[in-house]
């Protein structure tokens, strides 16, 4: 801001530390609630600094399970979440860059038909075509497997269309250089398009890997076996109690190990993910 | 190394737009040939039909024996320089040198070997690591030449290379693929727009109007006897003065001609001279001044140098024989012997 008044200074650092501190809190007592034992979350008063059973809690859950909602240890179904997350990641990139490829440098019949066809698919998320994808899945005999988990969720138009955009940033006369220097269409496609949209890829890659982690409902619908039980899933399955309550410390306790890789993933890839999105020049 | 033969060659995009048409240049071994012409003349369209990136509707290339209309680019035997350089930005110089060979298959040995021979001819050898945006513009240039270089190409094929540089160091360019190009001895086309550049570099200059060959030749033979009032206007530097002969009467031998043509350095200042100029502005260029007038309502231009007096009026004299006549409706030049 030009303007240089105090005033407006910490109005705007009082607006700032309001949003982090309605963002931060559900995490703050979800963290709490882990570190308590059922008793005192159930007495009525939710307590606000965290509690002694911290490591009890956090044991239980990764030794065990709760094995009252039928979910395995949590390790089980973080290595299940693991693998539909970078499946989902990885298999949305390698399918949408080929696609961009194909429709940016190829001259064939109904090459722009191909493209809105594709587009138009951002109208049809999972939720909206749940039932005729879990009939498919389910003819295919996909229930309760990681193809099944991953397969439906992989196709990308947005991820396309990104590609579709870095791909025509890059200048013809690259790709004429390229051509002139004996490099095929799958040389070009590995040596120049490759590594000038490595950022673009990583920042589609931490995207894509929380869409991939957060997925809830169509893991909660294919998977009926505990062994495909995805985290989210499960944290899911492990509040829904029929009779009596639910163990919210535990429930809290996975929650916030759930919340963990994709953490890591941003923190990790974070300088990268930001030059993806605002590097323009090639 | 080998010869470029255009046969008829042409142009014609889908919708029936003609870019080049009837395009006859023969180039000899080891030939500096530049096509000239304003932008939209089809000169890069000719070069690229010559490279392989545009196709060719009409007519055959032939590079050394070979016809090669349907030959892929890079089994074309030529290396280009593109106008924005058309480096990899994600690989160094030495591997941007070396992405032609080693996609050709050629041994490691060899391709360092070249790499290193390119590296010291253009004196960029303490770039070899660097990535191309660490580098300058000049720079960059080179390493485009040298990625021409190190491929020890059939022909040079240069897509106005020097247009992105400042003007100073375009002229230091110039002169150094002049030099280049005479110690290598590869047969070369270039393009440009710029008639300085492409008077200085050419062995032969094409200039080319609207997808036609105007005239094939010598910068010299372009400059003395240019073929049509295009190639008048176009070739040499202040354009030459191209009058029609109503604005100038009673001038001796000019007849059977309606459009004069007279270069401003022709021109000179003598008191009974046939042409009166009332003189209009005054361009300073240090040695000499360029004088701009008018003529019986037709603007003209002489170069006069910047010691000599000044007047609103000047009478202007020439010799003869630095006349060139042409007929204003085909533009065509008329040979005063006929």
């Amino acid at each position: 801001m030009i303007e240089n008044r105090p005033g407006l200074n910490i109005l705007a650092h009082v607006t700032l530390i309001l949003g982090v501190v309605v963002v931060a809190m559900p995490v703050w007592v979800a963290f709490v609630a882990s570190t308590h034992t059922a008793t005192d979350f159930s007495s009525g008063t939710i307590p606000m600094w965290p509690g002694p059973h911290l490591v009890e809690n956090y044991r239980t859950m990764l030794d065990t399970g709760l094995s009252t909602s039928g979910t395995p240890p949590v390790g089980q179904m973080m290595v299940n979440s693991m693998i539909m997350a970078l499946s989902i990641a990885i298999g949305k990139i390698c399918i949408s860059m080929l696609s961009a490829f194909a429709i940016v440098y190829f001259r064939f019949p109904f090459r722009g038909l191909a493209f809105w066809c594709i587009f138009i698919t951002l109208m049809l998320p999972v939720e909206v075509r749940i039932v005729p994808s879990f009939q498919v899945v389910a003819d295919l005999g996909l229930l309760n497997s990681y193809a099944g988990l991953s397969l439906p969720l992989i196709a990308s138009a947005t991820a396309t269309f990104l590609f579709r955009q870095v791909f025509l940033t890059i200048p013809d006369e690259l790709t004429e250089a390229a051509r002139i220097d004996g490099a095929g269409p799958m040389k070009f496609f590995r040596d120049i398009l490759l590594p000038l949209s490595r950022t673009n890829m990583a920042a589609l890659f931490v995207i894509l890997f929380i869409y991939g982690w957060n997925q809830y409902i169509w893991p909660l619908l294919i998977t009926t076996e505990p062994q495909y039980y995805t985290i989210v899933a499960g944290i899911k399955r492990m509040a829904d109690v029929v009779d009596g309550l639910p163990k919210w410390h535990l429930v809290m306790a996975t929650a916030i190990m759930a919340m963990l890789p994709p953490v890591a993933v941003v923190i990790g890839m974070q300088r990268l993910f930001v030059k993806g999105l605002v590097e323009t020049e090639k | 190394m080998a010869s470029i033969t255009l046969d008829n060659v042409g142009k014609v995009y889908p919708g029936d737009t003609r870019a080049v048409g009837d395009v006859n240049i023969e180039i000899a071994d080891g030939e500096f040939i530049v096509l000239v012409g304003p932008s939209g003349c089809g000169k890069s369209t000719l070069l690229r039909m010559v490279a392989g990136l545009e196709s060719i509707t009409d007519g055959e290339i032939h590079i050394g024996e070979r016809v090669v209309n349907q030959i892929e680019p890079a089994d074309r035997d030529i290396a280009m320089v593109f106008q924005n350089y058309a480096l990899y930005p994600h690989m160094s110089v030495r591997q941007n040198l070396a992405y032609g060979l080693k996609n050709r298959g050629t041994p490691k040995a060899e391709i360092e070997r070249r790499v290193n021979d390119a590296a010291e001819i253009l004196q960029i050898g303490q770039y070899l690591d660097r990535k191309p945006r660490a580098l300058s513009g000049g720079q960059r240039q080179r390493v485009a030449m040298g990625r021409a270089i190190v491929r020890e190409p059939a022909a040079f094929l240069f897509d106005e290379p020097l247009s992105n540089l400042d003007a100073k160091l375009r002229v230091t360019m110039r002169l150094e693929i002049k030099q280049l190009q005479k110690r290598l001895r590869t047969t070369s086309i270039y393009v440009t727009h710029d008639q300085l550049e492409a008077m200085t570099l050419a062995d032969r200059l094409v200039v080319l109007n609207g997808g036609r060959v105007e005239q094939i030749g010598t910068p010299l033979e372009l400059y003395r006897r240019p073929a049509s009032t295009f190639v008048a206007g176009f070739i040499g530097s202040p354009a030459m003065n191209l009058i029609p002969s109503r604005a100038v009467p009673n001038l001796p031998g000019t007849a059977h001609a309606d459009t004069i043509g007279i270069r401003p350095e022709d021109l000179s200042v003598t008191e009974d001279g046939p042409i009166e100029m009332n003189v209009s502005a005054v361009e300073e260029l240090g040695a000499q001044r360029l004088i701009h007038g008018q003529t019986g309502g037709e603007a003209i231009t002489i170069t006069y140098p910047s010691d000599a007096p000044l007047a609103e009026t000047l009478r202007l004299g020439f010799d003869r024989k630095n006349l060139h006549l042409f007929d204003s409706k085909s533009g065509a030049r008329i040979d005063k012997a006929r």
